[in-house]
């Protein structure tokens, strides 16, 4: 048995230490932000944050979490809450500023792929708070262990997406 | 007001050939539903399935539309969403309009079950050519409540007036919703068609509809209400599908695309002891309490089980050989377009300058992002529960009730958000809901199959690989004269259940030339456009699927329609021959097509495009610099009542042979345009897939099977290649349809490409995708 740190909270796992960590967090901790795309490291679809930095959970054993912190989808507001210290009622009716952007420019299609690109852009935009084009392209193409990809072909939106989320961000302390 | 209402009761009225039935009151609520009855079917046997399948009774849960008396409004449909919103946002806009409700007023939509839908078909076909089902059935009930309102105000109908779902007359107002309050109205508008066929059930009749040009809530870009819950993680996804006592399983599939099992390989029951290994027939399942277990013992299994081999594909190296040598295109009759006319031969014969030339596309995979994957739960009275994700549910019903001998009303489909299909599951099947199916009824458990990405690859449809011969004349002017074109492509719709195939279980046939939709025939899928060309002669000819017959499993290389199917494979050779034409008469591409063009919608498209790509002329021939040479190609479409142009700008590394598509423009004529930002997210993805299929997809077979397993074997377009994409949307309310098919820009992007890089280097790529090595060869030619 493990215990990890999912989202802020010490989570115990029955889980095999070998099973990837995509399967503990849909099927033990129903943690469904991440999908299944390819169990490869080829597509991004399964990403979570471990320590601030993008990981394909696919490939990710239990065993390598140890006492580091998975921050998935589903952990993305409380994430944004904790860094800008908003109460629990602000907390309460926030999204991470990348799922606001996400929404406001209607970026997903089918959206299967895009759990991934929002986790990319939340550590993109921690590192970088104001990305050039260049560096947005680097971040989803050649950054990790392969692109983001999307098979709906979202990737202008998706750009247009990351510069609304990190206009928001730079706002100082405006909470929307 | 009490005694005038139980005058009213029990009674029935006709509405524009729609009947509506008052049945007494309810103490609460209340609400007007909209059933169907079948006016007329083709054949008793359908008519009966559709009945017993969706009961004729409109107070049940099929209802196309509730108004209830809060004054919200739910709406129903068969069809599933697949990202492209319409659902959501087009449908609701669409009925909102029709009955003067605010756009907010339709608080629910429920899709794609086939126990709580009407009306069956699929995503492909949300506009039914400008006329989906939605807006007539909103027609009616629009007329239904305007008669429940005159009786109700005692105005006669014409004098009454909607806003906001408040009907005035006469100085008097009543809300829809104390129109259906404490009642229970039925309204029973006629349809026509089989609910479980390919196209569904369409809506009859005439109701009158609202003036375009008076609409309000079409044209406006409204929110996809599914993006926040997908966004915020609040969405259930197929993918997230967990029943009571659920088992997951992993499908060991056969060796080669004819194999078949000799040996299951032993299970070592010290490592996975609560595995299951079920076999039937070719099909291969490993059933375990944990996803993980399951996956590692199938990798067990896998390795140890025999096949036999097989080796019956030409290969992709010898494809178009074996396409045009050996290929069987008499069995089926080539089918003439409508538009072909004149002396073509004579033409030809005539002309000035000729030009003849053959084009040819490879099978590409759909290529989701998820991998098939449903869950099944067979329960022991043998009603069977799917729940999936696919285009088209109440395809996938009949299909599985087809396999297991039973009837549809023992078999429901549940469908969820996933990974797009881009038409992989149009005619039913995305893959894994018949072996869910089989191994749920082997273990006696709701069991959860998920493909893993080889799986994906190798044992799902592809789109079709065709070829193209052209031959086209020129007079002394430049003038098309004569444009012939022969298309060539084996069957691309074939709905059989792969699982059931292997089990040996009851499938529909495979394509073959007594089918008609699911047939070998081919068809000339949208009508020239170049009406100033003397004589046209357009032709399709079908064979069957390679290797399908020949493999002892009867499998092979299945195919099946994918984005803008047919108009893609037709669009490719034919918008390239009409560049190459203008290349041939030394006029510019885009001038020649407007030249060339009599009808004014297309003719503004390319228009418009040739404004937004400030596109110009070629004065000089191509320079290289920086070792880089750059160049514009344009392409045009009419495909379900929409005009398409399209213009490529792209760079062609001279050494490399790389090339970087650096802009797509993109102007759209669909008659009415209903939600302009969601219409433009849907051309951009179109776009991008166009210059993933131009630049790098090709499915790899040997002659056993399909090579490609993965994304590094199968790429697909990043982020890096995104060009800069403008769309242009041209709005003609005068049309008075919704046209549809806002994918398609995968088809122009092809030939714009093609087009575009004979303009930078003067060679003409005549297949694609245009890798380097492929480039490279041509600039060395």
């Amino acid at each position: 048995m493990a215990t990890i740190l999912v989202n802020g909270v010490k989570r115990e796992v029955q889980a095999p230490s070998d099973t990837p960590l995509l399967y503990v967090l849909r099927n033990d901790l129903e943690l469904t932000g991440p999908q299944f795309g390819c169990g490869l490291a080829q597509c991004g679809a399964c990403s979570v944050l471990l320590n601030g930095k993008e990981v394909r959970s696919c490939i990710t054993p239990l065993a390598a979490v140890g006492d580091k912190e998975v921050t998935t989808l589903e952990g993305l507001p409380a994430r944004w809450a904790k860094q800008r210290a908003l109460t629990a009622e602000q907390a309460a009716k926030t999204l991470h500023p990348v799922q606001e952007a996400w929404i406001a420019e209607q970026t997903p299609q089918c959206g299967f792929c895009q759990n991934g690109m929002m986790i990319k852009t939340t550590e993109l935009l921690e590192r970088v708070s104001s990305p050039t084009l260049a560096e947005i392209k680097e971040a989803f193409t050649t950054s990790g262990p392969s692109p983001h990809l999307c098979r709906c072909g979202t990737y202008t939106a998706i750009l247009q997406a990351v510069q609304r989320a990190a206009t928001r961000m730079t706002k100082g302390s405006e909470i929307l | 007001m009490m005694a005038n209402q139980k005058k009213l009761a029990s009674r029935t009225t006709d509405v524009f050939g729609a009947s509506l039935s008052r049945r007494g009151f309810v103490k609460a609520g209340g609400a007007l539903l909209v059933g169907f009855s079948l006016v007329k079917a083709d054949a008793m046997p359908k008519a009966e399935a559709a009945v017993s399948g969706n009961t004729l009774n409109a107070g049940l849960p099929q209802s196309w539309i509730e108004i209830h008396a809060d004054n919200t409004i739910l709406i129903r449909v068969g069809k599933p969403d697949f990202g492209q919103s319409t659902v959501f946002t087009a449908y609701r806009q669409i009925v909102a309009e029709e009955l003067n409700v605010p756009f907010e007023a339709i608080t629910n939509v429920v899709s794609g079950d086939t126990d709580r839908t009407p009306d069956g078909s699929g995503a492909f076909d949300f506009l039914q050519g400008g006329m989906p089902n939605i807006r007539k059935a909103a027609a009616y009930v629009h007329q239904a409540l305007l008669d429940l309102a005159s009786e109700r105000l005692g105005v006669p109908k014409d004098q009454l007036s909607v806003k906001d779902g408040v009907v005035s007359g006469n100085g008097k107002t009543v809300s829809y919703g104390e129109l259906v309050r404490n009642q229970k109205l039925n309204l029973t508008i006629p349809v026509k068609g089989d609910v479980h066929s390919m196209f569904g059930l369409t809506i009859d009749g005439d109701p009158p509809l609202k003036p375009v040009s008076q609409y309000t809530i079409v044209g406006k870009s409204f929110p996809n209400s599914v993006t926040a819950s997908k966004v915020a993680a609040k969405e259930t996804w197929v993918t997230d599908v967990r029943l009571p006592g659920m088992l997951h399983a992993r499908v060991v599939h056969p060796k080669t695309l004819g194999s078949k099992l000799v040996s299951v390989g032993p299970l070592d029951k010290a490592r996975f002891p609560n595995t299951q290994v079920i076999v039937k027939g070719n099909l291969v399942g490993v059933v375990a309490p944990t996803e993980w277990e399951a996956i590692k013992a199938a990798q067990q299994i896998a390795s140890g089980t025999k096949w036999t081999d097989w080796k019956g594909l030409p290969g992709d190296q010898r494809l178009f050989q074996f396409l045009k040598e050996d290929a069987d295109w008499k069995t089926t009759p080539a089918e003439t377009s409508k538009k072909s006319n004149g002396d073509v031969p004579a033409a030809l014969a005539k002309s000035s300058r000729k030009l003849s030339a053959t084009y040819q596309l490879p099978y590409l995979k759909h290529a989701p992002i998820g991998p098939a994957m449903a869950v099944a739960d067979v329960r022991p009275d043998g009603t069977v529960y799917v729940y999936t994700h696919t285009q088209n549910p109440q395809a996938l019903r009949s299909g599985i009730a087809h396999m297991l001998t039973t009837s549809v009303d023992r078999v429901v489909v549940r469908t969820f958000a996933g990974p797009g299909h881009y038409g992989r599951s149009n005619g039913g099947n995305s893959g894994a809901e018949d072996e869910a199916v089989i191994l749920s009824q082997a273990v006696g458990k709701p069991v959860r199959v998920q493909w893993m990405r080889p799986d994906d690859f190798q044992w799902s449809t592809q789109s079709s690989t065709a070829f193209s011969d052209v031959e086209i004349g020129l007079d002394a002017q430049g003038n098309l004269t004569g444009f012939q074109i022969d298309h060539y492509m084996p069957a691309m719709q074939d709905d059989r259940l792969v699982g059931a195939i292997l089990a040996g279980l009851p499938t529909i046939p495979a394509p073959n030339e007594k089918g008609a939709v699911m047939g070998v025939r081919n068809n000339v899928s949208d009508p020239w456009i170049y009406d100033g060309a003397p004589a046209v002669l357009e032709r399709a000819h079908g064979t069957f699927q390679v290797g399908q017959s020949s493999s002892p499993i009867n499998v092979g290389l299945r195919d099946h329609s994918m984005r803008t199917p047919v108009q893609y494979q037709q669009n490719f050779p034919r918008e390239l021959a009409i560049t190459e034409a203008a290349v041939l008469a030394g006029a510019d591409p885009l001038h020649f097509r407007i030249q060339h063009a009599r009808e004014k919608r297309l003719i503004g498209v390319l228009e418009s495009v040739r404004e937004a790509a400030v596109w110009q002329p070629r004065s000089q021939p191509p320079v290289t610099k920086n070792g880089v040479r750059q160049g514009q190609g344009v392409s045009a479409l009419f495909r379900n009542g929409t005009y398409w142009a399209c213009v490529a700008n792209i760079a062609v590394n001279m050494t490399s042979g790389a090339i970087k598509v650096e802009k797509m423009t993109v102007a759209v004529d669909p008659g009415i345009v209903i939600n302009p930002l969601q219409l433009k997210r849907q051309i951009e993805g179109g776009t991008v897939m166009g210059v993933s299929i131009s630049l790098r997809e090709e499915v790899r077979f040997d002659e056993s099977g399909v090579t490609v397993t993965d994304w590094r074997s199968y790429p697909i377009a990043t982020m890096a290649d995104l060009p800069e994409i403008k769309v242009v949307l041209i709005n003609r309310p005068e049309v008075g349809k919704y046209g549809q098919g806002s994918e398609a820009a995968n088809a122009l992007a092809t030939s714009a490409i093609a087009g575009a890089f004979l303009d930078a280097t003067g060679k003409v790529a005549r297949r694609i995708p245009l890798k380097p090595d492929y480039v490279q060869a041509l600039l060395r030619a």
